[in-house]
């Protein structure tokens, strides 16, 4: 029997919970780390892997996977735990976050299986999966590439040079999908660099843009779901978040934007997260 | 290739362009070979490439970082990417996307860098490339080669389909380069090639400054010298072997590259044989300083990089004997 809606949707907030139950594992085997982004990211992270992406966990190499860059990619300990609940990694290498000569550090590493790409020095991802989409295209291969990119990660001007190029080369085998939970390390980014009108300046590089409730799995899976928004457009996803989403102590502050996870602080988040 | 064979009058004496005759072939080889450009389609005379594989190249405009990043996802796809760019901007601008894209994540992307030294040198120190090689040298993975002439730029730029990580390519400007390397003594990777005998003295030069030490040695020979040259393209990797070996047998090493004295040819030089086999060594090379502007050749005598400096390098070295 195929699952239904509302049982898809369970499923996948489900999947979203375990993700923030990792992530604090990790942080917690670190001594702390990036909680917040992690957070807000989690939902998303949990319909790529777990509803739309075309991946195979035992064939992390298979050449027509569906392709993720994390473009904002201090929030690793959300991926990794993302690749370990979907079996690409051992889920023992949680608790190796940050270890000695580990594959699992505060950023992406290509040495661990499943991830794309080196990433985490901001403004690097969309360019890289602009690559990847024009490498799709020019072998014929059907795979899709999104990348995840930090609000406040658009600082950074390399961005738009990759959001031009893409919507240049009519790139609709691209989604980027921005984490907007309006936070940075120091603080808001109205406080910072406002990026508002977020969804128009995607828009005016040639992108067909979609905003959603990035923790409304609802919202997240129909977005996923009516890829890509144009037949010659890259697609933006402006998923609006919330810092440090699901953990009371860290929602909407860059306080938790990096923060020591000691045990206590585990005992907390592992609290309001369900255990097992 | 039909017409592969007309290259070289097509790439005019100039590295650059004989790199963009070189993509035409590899293009023909190998369909996963894919060229970026960042405004660059004359500087490196890719257009041949371009009308004859159309949908193998991309134009990404004057957006360094972002020709670097998308290299690197086309490589991670398997094509095998080929970025043409200005020395100057290539090197400094994308830097870390060059370090962290392309060599930490260990990508087949080349970088086709023209316009190096001070070959643009009436546009100002803003343009000129005197560090590139000490900041890619620098890099893990990394490979790092300075053709001295076309012949060496069209096999060097053939040579990157068997090199299993990123490249970086050192190209001159709109200037001369003479031919000193022989086409019959193929270019190889990690491998410096001797253009004269000696072993009075052996001069080590990359690019531009081959053939001033080519001069020089003949010069020197009619006074009864004999100045070893020694043509180390392969910046990274360096050919130890060949190096050593003049170091032994000359006892005297003069290094000349259109560079900063800081971190180039001359520095992994120093590098091998202060802890391999110390040796009395004079550098030529791009002092500390930001260059002239002005003619190519007249701002390389300026600071030293001429086949005279050269020559008294030399002789410095004989007389301190
Ligand atoms: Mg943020």
């Amino acid at each position: 029997m195929s699952e239904s809606r509302a049982e898809l949707l369970t499923r996948l907030e489900r999947a979203a919970q375990q993700i923030r139950r990792d992530v604090f594992r990790a942080l917690r085997a670190g001594g702390g780390g990036h909680v917040g982004g992690s957070c807000s990211a989690a939902d998303i992270l949990s319909a790529l892997y777990f509803h739309r992406m075309r991946v195979r966990p035992q064939e992390p190499e298979w050449p027509d996977r569906d392709r993720f860059v994390l473009s904002k990619g201090h929030a690793n300990a959300a991926l990794g735990a993302v690749l370990a609940q979907a079996g690409f990694i051992d889920p023992a290498i949680l608790d190796r976050f940050y270890h000695f000569d580990s594959p699992f550090g505060m950023h992406p590493d290509i040495k661990m299986a499943g991830i794309e790409m080196c990433t985490g020095a901001l403004g690097h991802g969309l360019a890289i999966a602009t690559g990847m989409a024009l490498g799709a295209r020019m072998q014929k291969q059907a795979f899709h590439t999104f990348v995840m990119i930090g609000d406040g990660e658009l600082h950074e001007g390399s961005n738009w040079e990759a959001a031009l190029a893409a919507s240049h080369y009519r790139l609709a085998n691209l989604t980027a999908i921005i984490d907007f939970n309006k936070i940075a390390q120091s603080g808001r980014l109205t406080e910072l660099v406002g990026l508002d009108p977020m969804a128009d300046k995607w828009r005016a590089f040639g992108w067909e843009v979609r905003e959603i409730d990035g923790h409304d799995m609802g919202a997240v899976v129909d977005a996923l779901d009516s890829l890509p928004f144009h037949g010659e457009r890259p697609s933006a996803i402006v998923a609006h978040t919330v810092k440090g989403k699901g953990v009371s102590f860290a929602e909407d502050t860059y306080l938790w934007h990096s923060n020591n996870v000691t045990d206590e602080v585990y005992a907390r988040a592992m609290a309001e997260l369900g255990a097992r | 290739m039909s017409d592969s064979g007309n290259w070289r009058e097509r790439a005019a004496t100039q590295t650059r362009l004989a790199f963009g005759q070189a993509l035409l072939e590899l293009g023909a080889r190998d369909p996963r070979t894919v060229v970026v450009s960042a405004d660059t389609q004359d500087l490196l005379g890719i257009r041949p490439f371009i009308e004859r594989f159309r949908e193998r190249f991309i134009e990404m405009g004057i957006a360094e970082q972002n020709a670097i990043g998308v290299a690197a996802g086309l490589a991670t796809t398997g094509m095998r990417p080929y970025v043409c760019a200005y020395a100057p901007f290539i090197s400094a601008r994308s830097m870390e996307q060059v370090r962290n894209d392309v060599a930490y994540a260990r990508q087949r992307v080349v970088i086709g860098a023209a316009a190096s030294g001070i070959s643009l040198g009436v546009a100002g120190g803003t343009h000129h490339s005197l560090e590139d090689l000490a900041l890619m040298r620098s890099f893990p993975n990394m490979t790092v080669i300075v053709p001295a002439d076309i012949e060496e730029a069209y096999q060097a730029t053939l040579a990157t389909q068997d090199i299993d990580g990123p490249v970086y390519l050192r190209l001159g400007g709109r200037v001369e380069e003479p031919t000193v390397t022989d086409p019959a003594v193929p270019f190889r990777c990690g491998k410096a090639r001797v253009l004269r005998p000696g072993n009075d003295v052996a001069i080590l030069a990359c690019g531009a400054m081959v053939s001033l030490a080519v001069q020089t040695s003949d010069d020197l020979r009619a006074a009864g010298i004999d100045a070893r040259v020694i043509n180390v393209s392969s910046i990274k990797p360096l050919d130890r072997e060949t190096i050593l070996a003049a170091a032994v047998e000359t006892r005297r090493i003069v290094t000349a590259e259109e560079h900063h004295l800081t971190g180039g040819l001359g520095g992994a030089v120093a590098e091998l044989l202060s802890v391999e086999h110390p040796t009395r060594m004079r550098m030529i090379g791009m002092p500390d300083a930001f260059a002239s502007i002005g003619p190519t050749v007249k701002v390389r005598e300026k600071y030293g990089m001429s086949a005279a400096a050269i020559e008294r390098a030399c002789r410095e070295l004989l007389d301190a004997r």
